[in-house]
């Protein structure tokens, strides 16, 4: 293996389009395949950089990157990452890390056995607010982490092809979509394992289970609570906000006050100024890159990316059958 | 009575810093002016009478069974608002009642059926209601701004309840009917009904003693299921640390159909750092604007004098549904399952309880 690493994207859509731009900011790495079974897709990204057009996996594999970067829709997750990983290249799987328990288990499979490491997109771990408020719990500044509110709102994502995201069997809605974030989020900052679920959901214009609030409850006896939405007007935008709760203080920060600027035109609307960027890709890409370099293990493994989704169809299924779910017994249907 | 001001007992002062608070408001009041106060623990009514000179009466039937007095604040412990309410109703005096109304729902469905029996208004202590934010937030979805209301959430944090600056009963399990759970959901709930004009028919919860090592909970989310099938989910944590900029918070975000709305009441406040010797520590936001407290007492006041139970004040029946919530909340977390909180699984409200002479319990 040269120095270089070379990346090649599987799916050219929203998520495709941050990593190639994050590719920049990762020294000694070139995106240099992208394959979408869209016409036109792969194309917008493969020329703004540099790049060539392949129709499929099999194109990335024969290009002969050493990463594969799935970001297709979840379906489609496990059989490319399977595939990748079989093939001996390392793997960038987006989340959630399948649509379903039993992909996720034949990915884990898989990635425990290849030579290549697979990291799961749970970019939340590496976004600068999130990652600077879990490095202080862990070291102490709140005491023991007892409660972790995350919640994230916002209008039907319009950025996917098709509108695969509003057909619930295709994403799983806003919980595996959104929530599977705050799910690993909370998991990651807890330190504990999730024992029970409770979700309470409601249908909006966006589709059914679009508006949803979980609760999750740790085996250290933690509380952590989810909002998610795909329900809110678009005009409101995208909301995070957070909490952690300890024994000593508390930690708790809101995109309302990540705005670090405003331009203001004098015809048309506000310009805001979010000071978070996209330097949470960055840094998750650039860490995945390195534990490569190093022979690390993964930042991200599936194992826990598969717990953090087994949380969020949990929550599913508690909203669909109205039922607590015990998940120290729970296997899914 | 019409042309002067309304005479008010202050009947248990245990939840030391709302009857303070609440006696402030009645002193402010041009229209009210308190008669005294009965508490059998002289340190729970020691500041209302160093601050505001209200004198302190040994014994609750010779100052309920003052003709000057026409109405009764029930700020005892929570456990003991029956007994409370019932002795004032007996006396035919006008009710405001600390919350939670009650720690049980035989409890709580007994003062109402007190108060109606003899006549006399219960409302309920729910300030919240009272904040400028709140009520615009109840026309702006009364108008149908939001459309169908498809979620709501809500919270209200604040900081543990301890010793020396809080009283050893709100942390006891009995006298409080629990912890954080009780102590603020209900004013949640309180708001969530007032402005949506939805019931609760179900509730999840989880709730521990998670922070300060009480017997009773302090940290706790409730999730909720509404009439027309809305959610919700409400904090009430006692999970704000001292030297936090602010003490307490309260919140509410409804989403629609047609829309959404946030408040926050803390929005309302100004930004201190002072080095003064003895000033708190480090940053804080010290409220500003109308008193809840005040606008709340002037409204029970002014109903008493119509007549009636006036807009927006909350009603003894107001504070048995938001109880409702509280207990089955504990129902919930204890049994790790969904409690129904219908009006079939209502404990029947019956004939009003016979008045007692409230000596008892």
């Amino acid at each position: 293996m040269s120095d270089e690493l070379t990346v090649g994207l599987l799916g050219a859509g929203l998520i495709a389009g941050v990593h190639a731009r994050a590719y920049r900011g990762c020294p000694g790495v070139r995106l240099v395949a992208v394959a979408d079974p869209v016409p036109g897709k792969a194309e917008r990204i493969a020329e703004e950089h540099g790049a060539r057009v392949v129709p499929d996996l099999d194109g990335l594999l024969a290009a002969g990157v050493d990463v594969v970067d799935v970001c297709t829709p979840p379906t489609a997750h496990a059989h490319a990452a399977v595939t990748a990983l079989a093939a001996g290249r390392h793997v960038i799987c987006e989340k959630p890390l399948t649509r379903t328990l039993d992909e996720a288990r034949t990915v884990v499979e898989a990635a425990e056995t290849a030579a290549g490491l697979l990291m799961v997109g749970h970019v939340s771990r590496f976004e600068p607010d999130h990652r600077a408020a879990r490095d202080l719990a862990v070291a102490g500044e709140v005491g023991d982490v007892r409660m972790v509110t995350h919640t994230t709102a916002s209008a039907l994502p319009g950025w996917s092809e098709g509108g695969w995201a509003a057909d619930p069997a295709a994403s799983g809605g806003p919980l595996l979509d959104q929530a599977v974030h705050s799910f690993d989020y909370a998991r990651w900052v807890i330190d504990s394992p999730a024992v029970r679920v409770h979700c309470m959901a409601a249908d909006s214009g966006a589709g059914p289970t679009t508006y949803a609030l979980t609760t999750v409850r740790y085996q250290n006896g933690a509380i952590a609570h989810v909002e998610c939405s795909w329900a809110h007007p678009p005009a409101r935008g995208f909301k995070l906000g957070a909490e952690i709760v300890g024994t000593q203080g508390r930690l708790a920060w809101s995109y309302d006050h990540m705005m670090g600027g405003v331009l203001y035109p004098r015809e048309g609307d506000a310009e805001w100024w979010d000071v978070l960027g996209e330097h949470g890709f960055v840094l998750e890409l650039r860490t995945f890159f390195g534990a490569i370099r190093a022979g690390g293990s993964s930042p991200v493994p599936a194992q826990e990316a598969m717990e953090s989704l087994r949380t969020a169809l949990a929550a599913l299924e508690s909203a669909r059958t109205g039922s607590t779910v015990d998940l120290t017994t729970w296997k899914p249907r | 009575m019409r042309d002067e001001a309304l005479g008010v007992a202050i009947l248990g002062a245990a939840h030391t810093g709302h009857a303070w608070a609440y006696a402030r408001a009645l002193t402010q009041s041009p229209h009210a002016r308190v008669v005294g106060l009965h508490d059998p623990e002289p340190e729970h009514g020691r500041w209302i009478h160093e601050d505001f000179g209200i004198p302190l009466a040994d014994d609750a039937d010779a100052l309920l069974g003052d003709p000057s007095v026409g109405a009764v604040l029930v700020c005892s412990a929570n456990a003991e608002h029956r007994a409370h309410v019932e002795l004032a109703a007996s006396h035919g005096r006008h009710v405001l009642c600390e919350k939670p109304v009650a720690t049980s729902i035989e409890d709580a469905e007994a003062m109402v059926a007190a108060c109606k029996a003899t006549g006399v208004q219960l409302h309920v202590a729910f300030p919240s209601r009272f904040l400028p934010l709140v009520r615009r937030a109840r026309a702006a979805v009364g108008e149908g701004r939001l459309g169908q209301v498809i979620g709501l959430v809500g919270g209200n944090r604040g900081r543990p309840p301890l010793p020396p600056s809080y009283p050893d009963w709100i942390t006891d399990p009995v006298a409080a009917g629990g912890g954080a759970l009780i102590d603020h959901s209900v004013h949640v709930t309180d708001v969530m009904r007032h402005v949506s004009g939805l019931e609760v028919t179900e509730v999840s919860a989880e709730a521990g003693s998670l922070l300060w090592d009480r017997e009773v909970d302090d940290a706790a989310v409730v999730l909720l299921r509404f009439g027309n099938g809305a959610v919700g989910s409400i904090d009430p944590s006692w999970s704000v640390p001292a030297d936090h900029p602010w003490d307490h918070d309260f919140y509410l975000r409804v989403v629609g159909s047609e829309g959404s709305l946030d408040i926050t009441d803390g929005a309302a406040a100004v930004r201190l750092v002072s080095n003064r010797e003895g000033a708190p520590r480090g940053l804080r936001e010290v409220r500003v604007g109308e008193d809840p407290d005040l606008a709340m007492i002037e409204a029970f006041v002014a109903s008493v004098r119509a007549g009636e139970v006036q807009e927006p004040c909350a009603s003894g029946e107001d504070g048995v549904r938001a109880l409702e919530v509280a207990l089955a909340g504990y129902r919930s977390a204890a049994a790790g399952s969904p409690v129904q909180v219908t009006a079939a699984s209502r404990a029947p409200t019956g004939a009003p309880a016979p008045v007692r002479d409230g000596t008892s319990d």
